[in-house]
């Protein structure tokens, strides 16, 4: 018998007694007055800052304003940006402009996923992340924020809050571990 | 690797030799704890997740076999290359094999308590492999060839003038800088170098689910994304109990999970991975190793539904007092100490007795474990398998007769107020008691069962006194 086959077999042998499924959507969770604000004050604490984009303004006046002096910027929300074939092209990105689905107020965070997986790595590799996110796209806690996700579509995905982030030397929080040392998310 | 001849007594007195160090690391974990807490009652629905969380883990274990056969089909779909390993070794071999079949040189790693538990790092190693590890504890944990301490927080155990030091042995950052900043930010270049030039990168998994075919992977800093999306092969190892039947049931786990780990509403970053890179491949190695026969066991399955948050071992007072490293298993604290003898009583039977059946464990466990209740299990089994040393079994024997006879026990307690206030101080020095550096407490003048029955006894002349002044 293969080793698929021989590790089913015992398991089948040892289930334990049948258990339903809870209906996960029987319980009320969490509702939060004003979402934005709720948003706002968590994602200072992880490292990042929310704002919403005023009228007349546009996501690349916010992001010019708070880094005038930023190196290489990608913006991939505007028509006709670069494009790479190769994942290690973004290594040199200062300030990578990228498209939000989905914003969670309980825990601050943004739902990622691009058409394009070549755009994969630059999430990561980027000094500073700016997250665009709808304003109506906007959900209370995770439970609602699975209901609106199709994971089929890109293949990948990811919620992300705030600055990467450490406390792995004496529990001292540290911004700027791997990933993005500054995140901001504007709200359209 | 982790040296499975500790015995937990012997290796917990040798980490109190160093008080301050030792102090420092009780206080450090149990302000972890305090953050949880705080973050637990933020949520209002947070005993209810819990109870979902059980409620879910335990149907997925009840078909597991089902849920399993779902996931490797839908992964598949998915352009997965999906691998069963029945032991450690076989998981080594898997991985090696994909590895050498594309000449990778240099693998990345995030974090994943399961290649420890297999030894995959001097496996690979042996075979000419470079392995870097790139979460900043685990990293830290081995330039010092040493195992993680705890399973969230890897070098909890070091202070940062100690990293300060390997940092300069190793990375050539300035001797005697100890910022906690400048010493991530050193770790950060170095480690962007390797991930840049990495052949392949492997990651653990948090969950795996069956309607997808996809893993979840949760860190902080990142790591875990840089491996992936830039290596052409992401190589995915996972226990076959991180298994959740649907996508809509992350949202019950990714709420408890960074919480109840460190106190944060949630990791930076909470990756769903479906597909390899544009250009590459994606494995999955789906490990046995142990857990089907624990499932087999009434006792003790419940320990499967573990989501490796290490809640327990934050609140535990004798992990915090103790340390990670004096358990002989690779997990330590609570949520170890019934893992590790499920799989080897032997080498493992002395974690189950670094117990003080507090309960809190139970208390904080977001998958509601009753970790102490199988600790005490696991004790009478060593037991009755004969495995303690001579003086602890003869001790609990004689506890047992005393128990037994409550006469006996009465005039015990009365003969030790009597007679303990009264033994001269140079004669219980070199106790068991007194050798930690604690005073001998002061005896009470009577016995708990005597205050008890005196406070009855209260009650009841206050209520017939009551019941007198009435009826007058």
């Amino acid at each position: 018998m293969s080793t698929r086959d021989s590790i089913l077999a015992r398991i089948r042998q040892n289930r334990p007694q049948a258990t339903a499924l809870p209906d996960i959507h029987a319980v009320p969770f969490i509702r939060y007055d004003n979402p934005f604000e709720a948003f706002a004050t968590l994602i200072r604490n992880l490292g990042g800052d929310a704002v919403q984009l005023a009228a007349g303004q546009s996501v690349a006046d916010v992001v010019a304003a708070r880094w005038p002096d930023a190196g290489r910027t990608v913006d991939l929300t505007v028509a006709g940006h670069e494009e790479v074939d190769d994942p290690h092209a973004w290594h040199d990105v200062d300030v990578a402009i990228v498209p939000g689905q989905l914003a969670v107020a309980e825990n601050a965070t943004v739902w990622v996923s691009h058409p394009d997986n070549h755009f994969r790595s630059i999430y990561f590799l980027t000094q500073k992340l700016v997250l665009v996110v709808p304003r109506d796209a906007m959900v209370d806690t995770m439970r609602d924020a699975y209901a609106r996700i199709d994971m089929a579509e890109h293949g990948f995905g990811a919620f992300i809050s705030g600055s990467s982030r450490t406390a792995d030397i004496e529990q001292s929080l540290v911004m700027g571990a791997h990933g993005a040392m500054a995140a901001l998310v504007i709200f359209v | 690797m982790k040296d499975d001849s500790v015995k937990h007594p012997q290796a917990a007195a040798e980490f109190l030799k160093d008080r301050a160090q030792a102090k420092w690391h009780d206080s450090a974990i149990w302000w972890v704890r305090q953050k949880r807490d705080a973050q637990a009652k933020q949520l209002p629905e947070w005993e209810e997740l819990r109870r979902l969380a059980r409620e879910i883990k335990a149907h997925t274990l009840s078909q597991l076999d089902d849920y399993l056969a779902q996931f490797e089909a839908n992964a598949q779909k998915n352009g997965v290359t999906v691998h069963w390993a029945a032991d450690a070794d076989e998981h080594n071999r898997i991985v090696h094999d994909i590895l050498a079949a594309r000449q990778v040189k240099k693998l990345v790693k995030s974090k994943s308590m399961l290649t420890e538990e297999c030894g995959l790092n001097p496996y690979l190693e042996q075979r000419g492999i470079e392995v870097v590890d790139t979460d900043l504890g685990e990293r830290i944990v081995q330039l010092r060839h040493e195992a993680p301490s705890h399973i969230v927080m890897p070098a909890i155990h070091l202070k940062k003038e100690q990293i300060s030091e390997l940092f300069h042995k190793e990375l050539g950052t300035e001797a005697g800088n100890n910022d906690p900043t400048y010493l991530t930010h050193a770790a950060r270049a170095n480690l962007r170098e390797h991930f840049l030039t990495a052949d392949a990168g492997l990651t653990g998994v948090n969950f795996a689910i069956a309607e997808t075919g996809g893993v979840v992977v949760c860190t902080n800093e990142g790591n875990a994304d840089l491996g992936t999306s830039l290596p052409p092969i992401h190589i995915a190892s996972m226990g076959l109990e991180k298994i959740i039947p649907k996508l809509e049931h992350l949202g019950v786990f990714t709420r408890l999970l960074a919480r109840s780990a460190i106190g944060s509403p949630v990791t930076t970053y909470t990756s769903h991975f479906h597909q390899a890179r544009p250009g590459g491949e994606m494995h999955i190695v789906i490990v046995d190793n142990g857990r089907s026969d624990i499932l087999g066991n009434e006792d003790f399955y419940q320990s499967l539904r573990c989501i490796r948050c290490g809640a327990c071992m934050n609140t535990c007072p004798v992990y915090r007092r103790s340390s990670g490293f004096s358990y002989s298993y690779i997990i330590p604290g609570p949520i170890g100490s019934t893992l590790g003898p499920s799989r080897d009583m032997k080498k493992h039977g002395s974690m189950a007795f670094a117990c003080s059946t507090c309960g809190s464990c139970s208390n904080v466990c977001p998958v509601k474990i009753n970790l102490h209740e199988q600790l005490v299990l696991h004790r009478k089994k060593a037991f009755d398998q004969n495995l303690l040393p001579t003086g602890k079994k003869m001790g609990l024997l004689a506890m047992r007769f005393l128990t037994q006879h409550p006469a006996l026990f009465d005039l015990g307690g009365k003969v030790m107020r009597k007679v303990v206030p009264i033994i001269p101080e140079s004669l219980t020095r070199h106790s068991a008691w007194s050798r930690a550096g604690r005073d001998l407490p002061p005896m009470p003048a009577q016995s708990f069962k005597e205050q008890y029955q005196q406070r009855s006894q209260n009650k009841k002349d206050k209520q017939d006194k009551k019941d007198k002044e009435e009826q007058q």
